[in-house]
């Protein structure tokens, strides 16, 4: 794509408030952060923190298991696999032996909406980490003696986080069957029969749709200038040839009409819960508020989930919730841990209750003001590192458009009222919008009988 | 839904392991200061500014270690219960006020030692102190809350068997010890957790939680001078009394070989840990040690992951770990392949043991791994979390500043003739320990040639190791 030949160095002086409401002074956490557009349509996101002599540098490709189609499901993260397994001037194996050698190391990471790759590396690797990550974007090439060995990774991971944990399982088929049009209903990591079968033609055709420079994003953060970062991205990516990014994935997932149920029976010690609500992409305006309600239903033992089901009732030993970035309509995911010999439905009806208080009446100031004060310092802890910092960057500039988000969220969380929290909670909390996983204990089921 | 391309599941099992250093510039632990309050409390000072966040973490030298026979998991309950009531605060009401900070106390213990740990805005600085003071010097452990923790924790035991690899290495350890000192876990298990009883768990928190048997290391954003004073006020009256260090039995290498297969008929792969007891804390050859086990198993590139994994795909992922405690901790290779291939997967796990032994390291290994540690190492000196916890350990287990200070020079110092004779010592070859976890009736058969001592567990069964009835 050749649409961004400008080249903005624009220079961001951002400030982050304190979300205390109680009339103190705002305490204000300031890093710059220097940005330019490569003519191949890369952007680079710099940071420069001296503290530590080291450096951590991610890039995201816009591209994961949404792009995927069935027979090929789990293939982003296959290939994910391939971008270690060498490239023309540094063959297999030698990507990482030259980077641990060099006190260098790296890893990546797969979801339904972004591949992201990783490396955290003394300043003194810096050439060589440029080096290594312009190779394999330009050259890399597909061993198909590789590609077998691969295979049995992917299976090995698959087999340890899937078949052999429940969490892993039942999180899986409640991705299966809360979307019945739209991508989110694979695995990232494919469904088995898929692993086994796919083929070095469609690794290349991956390739080719998901990894243009134009469809990534370089966050650097660390030991380093923006000057000597766009230098050294000048000679190494820029020459780089852009092409079409992936297609858009069009499928909308339709509007849920009513309660969908699903069953696991498994040998396991215990039973396990999960609930999940459609929910809208992580940049909706609905965001923060939807945030804010979990926090006050989930968040430490004092929320209100934890006090009902594990404090009160003593029925869970767990209960959480979570929402992935993501660039579609994605769910909300509620999973609790029964005790021993508790059927499910009991964990069930609470959270069902639980959800009513809060609909039928707004939640407290104190909890409101708790719920800030609980994101204010998730906030630090997602800066406080360098790798925490580029991570954070990258994951605003590429789900909510603009890295300079990541300093409104301050704001935006501080403009939650109750009332957001009441309405957010009857809009995406219904019987009508959820899908309900349970894993029920084989051997305790045939004990009952 | 995440999938990463590396094993992040085994370092699971050596969370304390590895700190590291780096280039040019040398590494140093940033200046603090220590101070023994008159009641015999050690106070360690770090000021560390970056973001607006203090971290107190109080070191009670006393683990599950003391734990009494049959009540395995009382020095991690009695941690657990302190922010669970107190003299002025209910659980809720701890919660509540500890929530609203945004900020935390958390306890737990270790068989070597308990740790209390907070965190907290500057901001609100006064109301943290109140709070982790609280649960450190005003516990009344309500009988409520005692029965509704261990009822709980019981539920973890099971919870944790049904991840087949966050239980492998209670199994090794348990297997490998035989059931005495570091083989008791200190989370507890099915039956241990239902022996203890709310008096056993005041007298352990009145004999052990005493201000001589306590380092209490802070770091963040605040002045020193100020903080001393803030915890003078408030730990400086809390009234000396003697603690008699528990005694850790210091168990020697197991003689020949054994195997503990437990069997879980519907795992469709095999998760295996192999090797012996090994090195302590304090251990003279630790640094070469690190070095070696960074180029044996300790890193992507190692020579166990090369071979199970980059060469022949069997695996996800191989590491092996040493976990250096008060007394010789244990030494395993650890990692999990489908039901199919276990044996290849021991064979050559097995092979690349007996490759190091043969052949030793290489002078360009031995240089990547020092690069690698260097590199590696700033990171974990990066936040006041991470440093508070560093220097409290460090204290406890008698190891100085040098410890990290001088580590480049130490790393710099292995030769590959050290290198060679810390192989001999401590990585073992004809005497090894085995523990898998997996479907008995496809890998029995297979496994009995690793050891003429074969023993039985099934995972659903209570217990790790031995078997209750043994007990």
């Amino acid at each position: 794509m050749k649409k961004n030949w400008l080249r903005s160095a624009t220079f961001a002086m951002v400030c982050v408030a304190s979300l205390s409401s109680a009339g103190r002074p705002a305490v204000a956490q300031e890093f710059p952060v220097a940005e330019r557009t490569l003519k191949n349509g890369m952007k680079v996101l710099v940071q420069s923190d001296h503290s530590i002599p080291n450096v951590s540098l991610y890039i995201f490709y816009r591209i994961g298991s949404r792009n995927e189609r069935p027979g090929t499901t789990g293939i982003s993260h296959f290939f994910e696999h391939m971008m270690f397994n060498g490239a023309k001037k540094y063959g297999p194996g030698e990507l990482d032996k030259v980077m641990e050698a060099n006190g260098g190391s790296n890893n990546a990471y797969t979801s339904q909406n972004v591949t992201v790759y990783q490396d955290w590396f003394p300043r003194s690797a810096m050439p060589l980490i440029f080096d290594i990550e312009a190779d394999r974007i330009r050259n890399l090439s597909f061993d198909p003696q590789k590609i077998e060995s691969e295979r049995g990774v992917v299976a090995s991971e698959r087999r340890s986080s899937v078949d052999n944990d429940n969490g892993g399982l039942l999180d899986e088929q409640l991705w299966a069957t809360a979307f019945i049009a739209h991508p989110y209903q694979w695995p990232v990591l494919g469904w088995m029969s898929d692993i086994e079968h796919w083929t070095i033609d469609d690794l290349k055709r991956h390739f080719a749709m998901g990894y243009s420079p134009s469809n990534a994003t370089m966050v650097v953060v660390g030991d380093v200038t923006p000057e000597e970062i766009f230098q050294i991205c000048e000679k190494t990516i820029e020459p780089i040839p852009s092409h079409a990014p992936p297609p858009p994935v069009t499928t909308v997932e339709p509007p849920q009409l009513g309660e969908r149920r699903l069953v696991v029976h498994k040998p396991a010690e215990l039973p396990l819960l999960m609930i999940a609500y459609h929910v809208p992409p992580t940049n909706h305006p609905d965001f923060y508020a939807i945030n804010i309600l979990r926090t006050i239903l989930f968040q430490g033992e004092s929320s209100r989930m934890y006090q009902r089901l594990v404090d009160k009732d003593q029925i869970a030993l767990d209960v959480s919730s979570s929402v992935e970035p993501a660039f579609d309509p994605t769910i909300a995911i509620i999973i609790a841990q029964p005790k021993q010999g508790i059927d499910p439905l009991k964990c069930e009806t609470a959270i069902y209750e639980e959800l009513e208080r809060v609909k039928l009446s707004t939640i407290t100031d104190q909890e409101l003001e708790k719920a800030k004060n609980i994101r204010l310092m998730e906030f630090y802890h997602q800066v406080r590192t360098i790798n925490g910092r580029a991570n954070t960057i990258g994951t605003y500039e590429v789900f909510d458009g603009d890295y300079k988000k990541l300093f409104d969220a301050a704001k935006n969380y501080a403009a939650v009222t109750k009332e957001d929290v009441q309405r957010v909670a009857k809009t995406y909390f219904g019987a009508n919008n959820r899908t309900v996983a349970s894993l029920l204990p084989e051997n305790e089921e045939k004990a009952k009988q | 839904m995440t999938a990463l391309k590396k094993c992040s599941l085994l370092l699971i099992l050596l969370v304390i392991n590895f700190p590291a250093a780096l280039f040019a510039q040398s590494i140093h632990i940033p200046p603090h200061e220590k101070v023994v309050f008159k009641n015999g409390l050690t106070v360690l000072l770090l000021e560390k500014r970056g973001v607006p966040i203090v971290n107190f973490a109080a070191l009670v030298k006393t683990g599950g270690a003391a734990d009494p026979p049959g009540q395995e998991g009382l020095a991690s309950v009695t941690a657990q219960l302190l922010r669970k009531g107190t003299q002025k605060r209910t659980a809720q009401q701890f919660a509540a006020d500890s929530d609203f900070t945004g900020g935390s106390v958390e306890a737990d213990a270790s068989a070597d030692f308990s740790t209390v740990a907070g965190e907290f805005l500057n901001k609100d600085l006064a109301r943290g102190l109140d709070l982790f003071s609280d649960a450190l010097l005003h516990p009344i452990f309500p009988q409520a809350e005692v029965d509704k923790l261990l009822a709980q924790s019981l539920d973890g035991v099971r919870a944790a068997k049904d991840e087949v690899r966050s239980v492998l290495g209670t199994y090794y350890d348990a297997y490998l010890f035989n059931g005495n000192g570091y083989g008791r876990t200190s989370d507890g298990d099915e039956i241990s957790l239902t022996k203890i009883r709310g008096d056993a768990i005041v007298k352990f928190y009145e004999t052990y939680y005493a201000p001589g048997n306590i380092i209490l290391a802070v770091a963040g954003d605040f002045q020193t001078a100020d903080m001393k004073k803030k915890l003078e006020e408030v730990f400086g009256q809390w009234p000396s009394k003697p603690v008699t260090p528990v005694k850790i039995p210091v168990l020697p290498p197991v003689k020949g070989k054994k195997l503990l297969l437990v069997d879980k008929p519907d795992a469709t792969q095999t998760y295996f840990a192999i090797g012996n007891v090994a090195t302590a804390a304090g251990d003279p050859d630790r640094v070469a040690v690190r070095l070696v086990n960074t180029v044996f198993g300790g890193r992507f590139t190692s020579l166990l992951n090369e071979a199970l994994r980059v060469e022949s795909g069997l695996t996800y992922g191989a590491i092996s770990a040493f976990d250096p405690r008060k007394a010789p901790g244990p030494f395993g290779i650890y990692s999990y392949t489908k039901n199919e291939s276990t044996v290849q997967a021991i064979d050559m796990a097995l092979q690349v043991l007996q490759k190091l032994h043969k052949q030793g390291i290489t002078g360009d290994e031995l240089a990547s791994a020092k690069s690698y540690i260097k590199g590696q190492f700033p990171p974990s000196l990066e936040t006041s979390k991470q440093l508070a916890q560093i220097i409290a350990i460090n204290e406890f287990y008698g190891l100085d500043d040098r410890e990290i200070n001088d580590l480049e020079a130490r790393l710099d110092a292995v030769t590959p003739a050290i290198a060679q004779q810390v192989i001999q010592k401590h990585f073992p070859t004809d005497n090894l320990v085995f523990t898998l976890i997996g479907k008995r009736s496809d890998i029995a058969a297979g496994v009995q040639k690793y050891a003429e001592k074969q023993d039985a567990r099934v995972l659903s069964e209570p217990g790790f190791w031995p078997p209750p009835a043994q007990k």
